[in-house]
């Protein structure tokens, strides 16, 4: 009751009207003063409305299993994460797997590795893909968020989500894609799969990285948002929404190489749109979200 | 010049006698001008014509179009510069003038026209003068507005030749100036016509001077009296009537009517819009003079003169009319049959060939003219002879002065009679009709026959019944006046009147004047197809002498039926019966009129046309007299026979009394032209407005029978309405009647209605009772049943009270009994009662005493129970908040290990990732260990297993002091591990090999420097053994904890000699330092191990600790 109090009444009429996302702040932060907290509400806060910016990273952490639902033990436990996370950063330091001018994505690649025990023989080994998905992720998480510790925990935290939560999913998205875009646009499914670029559009790009470097971090931030409250299938409106955006283009173009190319270097100009118009895609085509997690 | 070649023969195959041939030539004529455009054709044709007066190059010539009209005009204008020719061109230019020639405006610019002018202002030839006046009057019209800048001009050429005809400054014969005269009158009324102002101050500048003011008053005054005031010299302007707008819509045939309407002159004027002029009938006594030749010819060839057979010669010419219609009709067969015929002088063809064309101005007048003209020489001839009396006038021939005689006789009885014989014939009769009744008797017999005669030319260009009807017409027109007989007689003598017949001359009698119609123009034409008679056979006419008689019998033909008829049939053809009858109707008006103004007619002067005419006739009289004389076959003779050869000089002035004649006659035929054109603009107006007045009238019957439909339509409506409201009043009568029904069955339902509510209202009251009765009746039978019931319990008391009553009497007699008994034991008891009340006192009290005690116990137990029931209320509570304080516990604990297991799993992970450090680690050291066995293999096999010894001596040496110089604070660590054994052996202090407190240690040390001895021997050269040896830093979180570990576990020891443990880390380096040395001791040291068996404890934890996760897994 205190929480309802605490809300503004006209809350209800702002989403009425067409606002979104007027009270949502205050929601977050009443969720959040909750010892203890409820992490189902939080995912379902996630997935209904963009977080703020400044409750991001809390969030992610909570949802990621970085830290403890209680706020008593996020001190002690982030003090265990630094603490491992240095540990683990000197013994690479000492094999020798880094050193102080590896580039800080390296170092949380190899962290990562060692902690997954995939830690290679030797640092002339070439990187395996799920390397390279690491990478990109962590390269696009980097630049979001400024502490590497946090930024290691959140990458790791995330690439293990996508690896376990996510695997199964994750394989059957290029099949719900065509289908999606069957149901948006059929003209361009025909000029794709004439193009014979069905299967080769960048599906490791947009599924594997999740749009890592594909878009730029303010509009992937509300990607993934969604992604770590657990809908994954966010990915594949915001591929349907990209071909519709490029709808023209793609059009023009004739080869699968040529689409495939052009996909992956896309504009960066209007991601946000297509950000915005892929959640209201995925909203119309799965029900309320709170639903189709 | 071959062409020229070629143009010359065929100019003279030009008038072959061969028709094909001639037709040929004429049309490769005309092929010639087509194609050739120069000049030079033109002239020769005019060459031509000029030397042979050849009439197919005049045709030619006439018909010239656009392109040559210039070169014809230079070529005229040339040969009129020359006096020579100048008469013959006067007359070819006429000719072409009269045709009417699409480029007749430019004759206005062409210098031609200079040239002429200049010729009538200079020339001194009458005849010249007069051709060339005529061509001018013709031109006048043609070229209306064009011409007004030689306006002054013309007036000076009148002024000129008006003067002349009084002066007569050349002294030409007379009869040259009466055409003069009438030429010049004619340019008079066309100049007055149509330039009223401008020629009205002229006359009044010129003739106000003196020396021209007895011409004015000889000549022009005369003529002045011949015209009415001009509207224009009212209304308009000198500028106005120059205006090109007055003139743009007036055609030539216009102009001409235009002039002929201010004419008095019954020979010029025209009536059309209702001018009745008093001299109108004049112009009757001048065409009854026209029309005398052609009679005169029928006359002639009958030779049958006088008014003998009055009767017999109409009917003779009529019935010769027919006869000679077929030649009339046909232009061709009238030339063929005229050319045999000239030896007669006279054909009957020649005459209606002249008489023929009007209607149609193409080929037909330049062919009649043609073919009349050959005739016409030739009668001028015989009758120049036949006149061959000079009567001493002073001009140069005699027969003109003879006809000028005649004309002079002749004018007075013609100005006479005419009026006095119309009014006879109207019944207004003078005296002096009277007595010349008889005479006029016999006049217009012979006019009957003129008549006849007159209409015969028209008949041409009609049908023949025409002309019987105007024959009709005019005899009944004199047998009305005269003889009854006559007219009987003549309308008998037809057998050929139809249909048509009847009304014409009813028409004709009834009208007197035809103004109105376009018979009017006809009266024109008549007038102007005489006049070629007139030239014709002037000179042979003189048969009928009594020319002046004629004037009124001809005057009432023209009037009257004369030309009507003419018109009437086409009425019939063409118009409806309305136009018919509205022609009729205003013929009639018109008569009234006419008759109205008949009585001045005797006042009009004699025009020089008149004039004119006289002389004409004069000659006509005088040759047919001459003629008569002779006899007819032998007309060549008659020359000789007369007087020998003419003398030249007369015959030069006869000879130009015919080309004037002629060119009267053309003149007056280009009139009769204009006036049939302008005949059927009216006669189409007429046509409309009869289709008009038809339509009018059919319209009028078509709204008389709508309106008798719509009366009719209003009768039936009225009965229709009727019937409806009939209708209306049964329906209501029927209604009403239902009405009354509906209310009458209402209240019969209202009646039955309430009846029913009052035998319902009794049910219920019956119902009402019913129920009553029941309830009565139940408590009735309650009632009953409840008495029974009281009877039955009353019996049974009863039974009970009579039992009881017998147990009374029993107990009665018991107590009875029981009495006496108990007086029995009273007595016995007053003996007993005395000993035992002291023991019941006793019991009593003790009894009461027991009670007290009894109820106090049971207040106490009472408030135990209470005591004990709040207690146990208490409890519960309290139970109650442990359970609440439990499940808060359990939460909190939940919480708590929810919170731990966060913790734990934060740990867990770090846990894991230590655990995979480790697991890095050892897979270094494995990974180096197998590289230092690899190497060390390979050294053995080098190196000598003799020199082993040593090498590995001091490689162990450099390699311990490499060890203890890179990582002492490692070894520190190490020692703070071997520590434990150390002083337990210290403690034990054994006398070992050495005296010093490392010794303990030394075995330790060896067999720890024995373990890295293998390795030292396996990889020697590395150094990296130590760094693996040296791992759990003191900083660290594993030295630490390990350190903690051993601590606890030799806790007791350990704080005994706390002190030396930094001590002996600094012996220890002095001892390793001698560790090599004591590499050969090696094999003792077991002793030490199994002679403290602590230290063996100790080193085995020692080993536990170096195996990290061992250790680990004991102490958690």
């Amino acid at each position: 009751m205190a929480d309802d109090s605490q809300r503004n009444f006209r809350s209800v009429y702002y989403e009425k009207v067409g606002f979104r996302g007027v009270e949502e702040k205050k929601s977050l932060e009443i969720l959040l003063k909750d010892d203890r907290l409820d992490i189902e509400k939080l995912c379902t806060f996630s997935q209904r409305f963009p977080l703020p910016s400044m409750y991001r990273i809390l969030v992610w952490k909570v949802l990621l299993g970085i830290i403890p639902p209680h706020h008593e033990s996020h001190a002690l436990v982030m003090k265990y994460r630094k603490e491992q996370y240095w540990d683990i950063h000197h013994a690479l330091h000492v094999i020798r797997f880094i050193n102080d001018s590896t580039p800080q994505v390296d170092v949380f690649l190899r962290i990562h590795q060692l902690e997954s025990g995939k830690l290679p023989r030797s640092l002339a080994f070439p990187l395996e893909p799920e390397d390279e998905v690491f990478l990109a992720i962590a390269k696009a998480m980097e630049e979001m968020v400024e502490d590497p510790i946090e930024c290691y925990w959140l990458v790791s935290c995330f690439v293990n989500q996508l690896n376990s939560k996510h695997k199964d999913s994750l394989q059957q998205l290029p099949k719900i894609l065509e289908q999606y875009l069957n149901i948006e646009d059929n003209r361009l499914l025909m000029h794709l799969k004439a193009c014979a670029a069905m299967s080769k559009l960048p599906y490791d790009l947009w599924f594997k990285k999740c749009f890592a470097g594909c878009l730029p971090e303010s509009s992937l931030q509300r990607v993934w948002d969604k992604v770590i409250s657990g809908s994954c299938k966010i990915l594949v409106f915001v591929a349907v929404e990209i071909l519709l955006t490029f709808k023209m283009k793609i059009i023009a173009l004739n080869t699968a190489e040529k689409i495939t190319q052009f996909l992956e270097n896309i504009p960066q100009d209007n991601t946000d749109a297509i950000v915005s118009k892929a959640v209201d895609l995925w909203r119309t085509h799965c029900g309320t979200p709170a639903h189709s997690v | 010049m071959a062409q020229q070649g070629n143009v010359g023969e065929l100019l003279s195959m030009l008038d072959s006698p061969v028709l094909g041939v001639l037709e040929d030539i004429t049309a490769a004529f005309k092929d010639n001008l087509i194609c050739d455009r120069g000049p030079m054709l033109v002239n020769n044709l005019v060459d031509y014509y000029l030397e042979t007066n050849s009439q197919q190059a005049l045709h030619i010539l006439s018909t010239l179009q656009e392109p040559h009209d210039k070169h014809l005009l230079d070529k005229i204008n040339e040969y009129m510069g020359k006096a020579a020719t100048r008469l013959p061109t006067l007359s070819l230019l006429g000719h072409v003038i009269r045709r009417q020639p699409s480029w007749k405006h430019k004759l206005s610019q062409a210098p031609l026209l200079l040239s002429l002018l200049k010729c009538l202002k200079t020339d001194t030839d009458v005849v010249v003068l007069t051709t060339g006046v005529l061509v001018l009057i013709t031109m006048l019209p043609m070229i209306p507005q064009s011409g007004k800048q030689y306006l002054h001009d013309f007036f000076g050429i009148f002024g000129r030749l008006s003067a002349w005809c009084l002066q007569n400054p050349g002294h030409v014969a007379e009869i040259y100036l009466v055409h003069l005269h009438a030429s010049v009158y004619a340019l008079f009324h066309r100049l007055y016509g149509m330039y009223p102002c401008n020629f009205v101050s002229f006359l009044r500048s010129h003739y106000s001077m003196k020396e021209n003011l007895e011409t004015f008053e000889e000549v022009v005054k005369p003529m002045m009296e011949h015209v009415r005031i001009h509207p224009e010299l009212v209304t308009g302007s000198k500028d106005h009537e120059l205006d090109p707008r007055r003139w743009k819509r007036l055609e030539t045939h216009d102009v001409v009517i235009e002039c002929a309407k201010i004419s008095l002159d019954p020979a010029e004027a025209s009536y059309e819009d209702g001018y009745y002029s008093v001299s109108r009938k004049l112009c009757t006594s001048s065409k009854h003079h026209q029309t005398d030749p052609s009679a005169s010819y029928y006359i002639d060839t009958q030779s049958s003169y006088g008014t003998s057979t009055p009767y017999s010669t109409p009917r003779l010419t009529l019935s010769q009319m027919p006869g000679q219609l077929p030649q009339i009709l046909s232009p061709q067969s009238i030339r063929l049959s005229t050319e045999p015929q000239q030896v007669t002088i006279w054909s009957p063809s020649a005459v209606c060939g002249m008489t023929t064309p009007p209607t149609s101005p193409g080929i037909v007048p330049s062919e009649s003219s043609q073919s009349s003209s050959q005739p016409y020489s030739k009668a001028f001839g015989t009758s120049a002879g036949g006149k061959g009396t000079p009567l001493g006038t002073p001009a140069t021939s005699p027969p003109p002065c003879t006809s000028d005689d005649f004309v002079h006789i002749s004018l007075p009885s013609a100005a006479a009679t005419p009026p006095k014989k119309f009014l006879g014939g109207l019944s207004f009769e003078d005296s002096a009709e009277k007595d010349r009744e008889e005479d006029a008797i016999s006049k217009e017999i012979s006019e009957i026959t003129t008549d006849a005669e007159h209409m015969v030319p028209r008949g041409g260009f009609d049908s023949p019944f025409y002309r019987t009807n105007e024959s009709l017409s005019g005899s009944q027109k004199k047998t009305h006046s005269v003889v009854s007989t006559v007219q009987g007689h003549s309308q008998t003598s037809e057998p050929l009147t139809s249909s048509l017949d009847k009304p014409g001359p009813e028409s004709a009698r009834e009208t007197p004047k035809q103004t109105f119609t376009p018979i009017d123009k006809p009266c024109g034409g008549s007038g102007e197809s005489p006049a070629g008679n007139r030239e014709g056979t002037s000179g042979e006419t003189s048969i009928l002498t009594p020319s002046p008689c004629k004037v009124p019998a001809q005057r009432r033909v023209v009037f009257g039926s004369g030309q009507p008829p003419q018109y009437e049939h086409l009425f019939e053809v063409a118009l409806p019966k309305t136009a018919y009858l509205f022609v009729g109707k205003k013929t009639e008006e018109l008569l009234k009129k006419a008759k109205g103004t008949q009585d001045d007619d005797c006042m009009s002067s004699t025009s020089p046309v008149e004039v004119l005419d006289r002389l004409i006739q004069q000659g006509a009289d005088a040759h047919t007299k001459e003629l008569n004389k002779l006899s007819l076959p032998s007309k060549s003779a008659d020359w000789t026979h007369f007087g020998g050869s003419p003398p030249s000089d007369e015959i030069h002035t006869l000879r130009n009394q015919l080309l004037l004649l002629h060119n009267q006659l053309l003149y007056e035929r280009f009139k009769r032209q204009q006036h049939a054109l302008r005949n059927r603009r009216l006669l189409r107006k007429v046509i409309k407005a009869t289709a008009l007045e038809e339509h009018n009238a059919a319209m009028k019957d078509q709204l008389k029978l709508q309106e008798k439909e719509i009366q009719a339509l209003k009768l039936s409506l009225q009965k229709e309405q009727a019937r409806y409201h009939q209708f209306q009043e049964e329906h209501e009568n029927i209604v009403a009647q239902l009405h009354s029904q509906i209310r009458q069955l209402q209240h019969d339902r209202e009646e039955f209605y309430n009846q029913s509510q009052e035998l319902q209202t009794k049910l219920e009251d019956c119902r009402n009772m019913i129920a009553d009765l029941r309830l009565e009746l139940k408590k009735a039978n309650n009632k009953v049943c409840h008495t029974e019931l009281l009877l039955s319990q009353v019996s049974q008391k009863l039974s009970n009270s009579e039992s009881v009553q017998q147990q009374m009497e029993f107990l009665n007699r018991q107590l009875l009994v029981l009495g006496e008994v108990n007086e029995l034991y009273l007595e016995q008891l007053q003996h007993k009662h005395t000993d035992t009340t002291k023991e019941v006192e006793m019991l009593n009290a003790a009894f009461r005493k027991e009670l007290e005690k009894a109820k106090l116990c049971v207040q106490q137990q009472s408030q135990r129970l209470d005591a004990s029931q709040k207690r146990i209320a208490e409890l519960e509570s309290q139970l109650a908040k442990k359970d609440h304080l439990f499940l808060e516990q359990k939460k909190y604990l939940e919480d708590v290990k929810i919170q731990a297991r966060g913790q734990l799993q934060a740990v867990e992970s770090r846990y894991k990732a230590q655990k995979r450090i480790t697991q890095a680690f050892e897979l270094e050291i494995l990974d180096l260990f197998g590289r230092l066995e690899k190497s060390s293999l390979l050294k053995k096999l080098e190196d000598d297993k003799t020199e082993a010894a040593e090498a590995a001596e001091e490689r162990l040496d450099c390699g311990n002091e490499d060890a203890v110089a890179g990582y002492s604070e490692e070894t520190i660590g190490r020692n703070g591990e071997t520590k434990p054994p150390s002083t337990r052996g210290s403690s034990s202090s054994k006398g070992g090999s050495s005296s010093e407190l490392s010794t303990p240690e030394k075995p330790q040390n060896q067999r720890f420097s024995s373990r890295w001895e293998t390795s030292m021997l396996l990889e020697p050269s590395t150094t990296l053994p130590l760094t693996v040896g040296s791992l759990p830093s003191s900083k660290s979180f594993l030295g630490m904890k390990a350190r903690e570990l051993f601590r606890n576990k030799s806790e007791s020891q350990c704080d005994e000699e706390g002190v030396t443990i930094n001590r002996l880390s600094d012996a220890l380096k002095t001892e390793l330092c001698k560790d090599p040395s004591m590499e050969t001791k090696a094999p003792p040291s077991p002793d030490n191990l199994s002679l403290s068996p602590k230290i063996q404890e100790s080193s085995v934890g020692q080993l536990h600790i170096m195996d990290y996760n061992e250790t680990h897994h004991d102490h958690s």
